[in-house]
């Protein structure tokens, strides 16, 4: 037990990463960043809607839609996985519909069931094949952050760009945040007040749909870096400590962003320091940054709370 | 084609035979590869009085019966309070707990994990409920947010001790996707003694969780101490997710609580039964699951015992006797039919009548122009009809003629019709053009009671709002009083 | 002209008795102690600072069928709840027959509202009728002979005694309502708090409740029962509370339901109303 915690040595925790080690973690970091703000843009949105459950659903399902595209496509080709990650999806949504439609089952107990199933399925592929498959059950769980620098780069012309991961996830992450630009008003309209958003002629079912498509890209895209479950956390610490700081949302996903990257790069120190995987380190600073923000948040943290309960209590008595 | 029915038997039942024999065959060999003989002890006596010779499969079968039934216990209170999610973060937030279990003696070392995971999941509801309490998050976001950030915990501290190089650690991975094969006599008697304790609770306070469950205002109101008992039955949930990690492991023990009473849910309408159901459709999926994973090398469990209890779940969703998608389309198919069949049965009375009931049969055309439809779709109907003896084809098929029972079916339709018409006109006083619609849904689901009940109040009337002569009782039966099928007399003659 | 009841503000735990209206057509003040049926004091119930019930002073009689009434949001539904416990109190107290709620819940009975549970729970009509035994059975004990004569005699009395091996879903909105009342028969109370037990009920279930809670004020029960349609408010009961936030008025119901007063109530959204409670009133003299 008393090995558990290793020596913290500040020239190696603190400086070695962005000195020696940036070539190493300074990709790991843009990676943990690029899939953190990715998520975590989005999540404000799973967040207003009350879908974190949904997103956790989406999270574990894509997985045998991964493991059949490999099984199919017989290579980590990124067309494969977008396509089966996708249908996965769409399977998982039909499925619960289907459930919950037909029998008195409640919706919480049909997502449940569908993507628990689902997750079997997938991990019982991957076992399976395990020769076929690229994809080990630990990968699945908390992904494999740590081997991205390692990956040969990808060029454009004459310049190197970057570890593939990292680009296609900048992709992602660019397309996520232009979206949200572009179709600000209808996911905010559609989030609140679906009904208003019906007068005012937006579809809120094609909204709901093209929020799960974009959800499923995300996902899969991150699921690489950081497995099915963490991203998960990805997903939603970032605009649960947005939304303790602001009420108004273009804040909430700026503060989301910058916790994204905080946590990533606190992340990195962590996991250098402990010896243990970088997700798992980048999700642990998440929750302790929320922690942080729960406490001293300006209004609504709790310090805030008690001071304002006292004034309460000696203003009235 | 005629086989010989003997043979058949024979070679289904040799085929039986070699099946079994294969596939216990990997079931024996690989328990012989995958456990330790263990020392037996006096209570190990015991259990190699039941059953199986290899302790590691005995172990394996017991540990997945005794979290099927705790898992499908506790699971179908899950599924009725709709606390599927709850379920969900609570088996991810144990995972800390396993790891720190396992640190305090750098071994597996059962009760340390046990404790281990049971702090860790109360900590979990704990915060979820905090969180919840003094932010404006609501309750899934808390949830999700617990069970991923515990995870994550979980995970840097598993993957910390992998790399401490620890001697027997990789005994931890196994509690991600569960390994039934590494259930030792330990961790049996653990099980045992939660599960014992699950279903004395459960016999016990019976009456309690389901007012709880169903009403928790009227249950307040009742005296009962609601809030504990949710809290008992979260502290016995986190007995339950713990004690089937090692099983099914941390990822899918949710499944495990959710599905085997959901597929219950579907099966019966009551609480009591469900709560039967499900622990055995739990023993049921635990068990396949275990011996499933035993066939292959090193397969882990959780995968296949869920997918076995979503296999019983889709049989359930499919065919449950009431609530079965496919039950309830043939039933509506059924219905959709007989209403065609008595619709038809209605127009060839209409006909009859037209004409003062002279001529016994009906054709084709007359049936046609009366229904407004082609002669081919009559004839179809026709060919129902006498499918289902209530009428037989004559002269190619061109003339129906109804047979006694469809003769009493035409006419009992006709009179819940008019009977009804009169009813809506008279009693509930509705203009006696509006009565005809309903009257045509009406007229198929009158029972006898009711007809009968109908025919008092209106003083056994004879006429229909519009003057058409409504079908006595005499009149549906009299005709064929002489038992002759084909007696083409008497059939509503006017007297 | 009497004026509710005063707000009094005492620090004390036992306060003295709060002050009634006078009703002039009882032949008694009624005396507060363990004959009253319900005593509320000062009681005040808000949701994050919002207050919902404010400052309510109250004394029931025995005896009566009291219709709650008042606009929605007038805090109809939270003051039963608040009185039974159900919902947290900022302050002050409630008693029913002289003794605090805790000691006396077998004197109470309760109908909530149809929508407060989940109608595809796996309950037949019979085990919902027998929870209203549960409270007199304590912990741990099974429900004996008694208990099922004595719910099959409500489920009688709402005419669901067929249906009692039913699923709870396959019932009517009317069906539902007379499940809980049964329930609430079972009980067998003295007190009975009913949360909108006519809301969607046909109409010949609305007048067999009607009937019945008339019967049940016969046998000297008291009722407390929330309300939401004003026409009707007037022919079914004895007594009203008229409700917004804080009790506008109490008494019988030829007393209280006037003009002004329900203007009052409903605040100045009243047109139709007033209309309405104009021509009730004509048609009443």
């Amino acid at each position: 037990m008393k090995d558990l915690i290793p020596p913290f040595n500040a020239q190696e925790v603190l400086v070695m990463p962005w000195t020696d080690g940036l070539a190493n973690f300074g990709w790991i970091a843009l990676m943990g960043f690029l899939v953190a703000a990715a998520c975590g843009l989005i999540g404000n949105y799973l967040i207003l809607r009350r879908m974190a459950l949904v997103g956790d659903a989406i999270s574990h399902s894509v997985l045998p839609g991964l493991a059949i595209a490999f099984l199919l496509a017989g290579s980590r080709g990124t067309l494969p996985m977008f396509l089966g990650a996708l249908a996965a999806a769409v399977l998982t949504t039909l499925i619960i519909e289907v459930i919950h439609q037909k029998t008195r089952v409640k919706q919480d107990a049909a997502i449940g069931i569908a993507f628990s199933s689902l997750f079997a399925l997938g991990v019982l592929l991957i076992s399976l094949f395990a020769d076929k498959v690229d994809l080990d059950q630990e990968c699945v769980l908390y992904g494999e952050i740590a081997l991205v620098p390692l990956e040969p780069m990808t060029t454009l012309g004459a310049s190197t760009l970057g570890p593939p991961s990292v680009v296609r996830m900048a992709l992602v992450a660019v397309v996520v945040l232009a979206l949200i630009g572009l179709f600000y008003k209808e996911l905010l309209v559609s989030s609140f007040d679906p009904g208003l958003a019906a007068t005012l002629g937006i579809n809120a079912t094609l909204v709901h749909y093209a929020l799960m498509s974009m959800l499923s890209v995300v996902v899969v895209s991150a699921f690489e870096a950081v497995g099915a479950i963490l991203v998960i956390a990805m997903l939603i610490l970032p605009g649960a400590t947005a939304s303790l700081l602001t009420h108004r949302l273009p804040r909430a996903l700026g503060w989301s962003v910058l916790h994204a990257a905080l946590s990533s790069v606190l992340g990195v120190h962590l996991s250098v320091w402990l010896d243990c995987s970088v997700a798992g380190a980048m999700v642990v600073m998440g929750a302790v940054l929320f922690a942080l923000v729960w406490v001293f948040a300006p209004e609504q943290g709790q310090i805030a709370r008690l001071r304002r309960h006292r004034a309460d209590a000696t203003g009235t008595a | 084609m005629r086989g010989r029915p003997s043979s058949h038997s024979q070679a289904g039942g040799l085929a039986g035979l070699l099946l079994l024999a294969l596939l216990w065959l990997p079931f024996t060999a690989h328990a012989a590869k995958i456990g330790d003989i263990s020392e037996t002890s006096l209570s190990e006596q015991a259990w190699r009085f039941l059953s199986f010779e290899d302790p590691s499969v005995r172990y394996a079968v017991g540990g997945s019966l005794l979290l099927g039934v705790s898992c499908g216990l506790l699971g179908s209170f899950i599924v009725v309070r709709k606390m599927a999610l709850v379920g969900d973060a609570l088996s991810h937030a144990v995972l800390p707990g396993v790891a720190l279990g396992f640190l305090w003696n750098m071994t597996k070392d059962p009760l340390a994990i046990f404790l281990g995971a049971t702090i860790a999941g109360v900590l979990g509801t704990g915060t979820v409920s905090l969180i919840t309490r003094t932010t404006r998050l609501k309750e899934d976001t808390a949830l999700g947010l617990v069970l991923a950030s515990f995870f994550a915990v979980g995970i840097c501290l598993l993957t910390r001790i992998q790399r401490m190089s620890v001697s027997g650690q990789s005994g931890l991975d196994k509690y991600l996707f569960g390994q039934a094969a590494a259930i030792g006599p330990d961790d049996l008697r653990l099980m045992a003694v939660v599960t014992a304790l699950v279903v004395v609770i459960v016999l016990l306070l019976y009456k309690e969780l389901l007012m709880a469950s169903f009403d928790p205002g009227f249950a307040r109101v009742s005296g009962f101490p609601v809030a504990w008992l949710h809290h008992g039955l979260m502290l016995l949930l986190a007995f339950a997710v713990v004690i089937s990690l090692q099983a099914v492991g941390v990822v899918l023990v949710s499944a495990m609580l959710i599905t085997p009473a959901a597929a219950a849910y579907l099966l019966t309408d009551r609480m009591s039964r469900m709560l039967a159901l499900a622990a055995l459709v739990g023993m049921v999926s635990g068990v396949l699951g275990a011996f499933c994973s035993f066939l292959g090398n090193n397969l882990p469990t959780g995968p296949f015992m869920v997918l076995a209890a979503s296999l019983v779940f889709a049989l359930a969703f499919l065919f449950s006797p009431r609530q079965g998608v496919v039950v309830r389309w043939w039933r509506q198919r059924s219905r959709a039919r007989r209403t065609q069949r008595e619709n038809t049965l209605k127009a060839i009375y209409h006909v009859l009548e037209s004409r003062g009931f002279a001529g016994e049969s009906v054709s084709l055309r007359e049936l046609a122009e009366r229904r407004r439809e082609t002669i081919e779709d009559v004839r179809g109907q026709a060919g129902e009809l006498a499918r289902h003896g209530l009428a037989t084809l004559h002269e190619e098929g061109n003339q129906v003629l109804l047979t006694p029972g469809g003769w009493q079916t035409a006419a009992s339709i006709v009179r819940n019709h008019r009977l009804w018409e009169l009813y809506l006109t008279h009693e509930a006083r509705i203009a006696a053009d509006h009565v005809h619609d309903d009257a045509e849904k009406i007229e198929h689901v009158l029972g006898e009671e009711v007809v009968r009940e109908l025919e008092r109040q209106l003083d056994f009337a004879k006429q229909d709002p519009h003057g058409r002569a409504i079908p006595g009782a005499e009149e549906i039966h009299r005709p064929f009083s002489s038992g002759r099928s084909d007696e083409l007399l008497g059939y509503g003659k006017p007297q | 002209m009497p004026n509710a009841v005063s707000n009094m503000a005492t620090p004390e735990r036992h306060p003295p008795a709060p002050r009634l209206m006078p009703m002039p057509d009882s032949a008694a003040l009624p005396v507060t102690g363990p004959d009253t049926p319900l005593e509320v004091h000062d009681l005040t119930v808000a949701y994050h600072k919002k207050p919902v019930l404010w400052g309510i002073d109250l004394a029931v009689p025995p005896g009566r069928l009291v219709g709650i009434i008042g606009p929605n949001g007038a805090g109809k539904s939270t003051l039963i709840k608040a009185v039974m416990g159900l919902v947290p109190l900022s302050s002050g107290w409630v008693k029913v027959f002289g003794e605090p709620v805790r000691r006396n819940f077998t004197r109470i009975g309760y109908v909530p509202q149809r929508e407060s549970v989940d109608w595809d729970f796996p309950v037949t009509v019979m085990d919902v009728v027998l929870m209203g035994r549960y409270g007199r059975l304590g912990l741990f004990r099974r429900p004996a002979k008694r208990d099922l004569d004595i719910a099959r005699e409500c489920l009688e009395k709402v005419k669901l005694l067929p249906f009692a091996n039913r699923q709870i879903a396959n019932l009517s909105g009317g069906q539902q309502q007379r499940v809980f009342l049964a329930r609430a028969l079972a009980q067998e109370s003295d007190l009975y708090f009913m949360d909108e037990p006519f809301a969607g009920v046909d109409a010949a279930t609305e007048s067999a409740i009607v009937t019945l809670l008339h019967e049940l004020k016969a046998r000297g029960k008291t009722l407390l029962v929330v309300h939401h349609d004003l026409a009707t408010a007037r022919e079914y009961f004895d007594t009203l509370l008229l409700l917004n936030m804080r009790v506008v008025a109490f008494g019988p119901t030829e007393q209280v339901f006037t003009h002004e007063l329900l203007q009052k109530t409903y605040g100045g959204r009243l047109t139709i109303l007033s209309e309405v409670a104009e021509a009730v009133k004509a048609k009443a003299e």
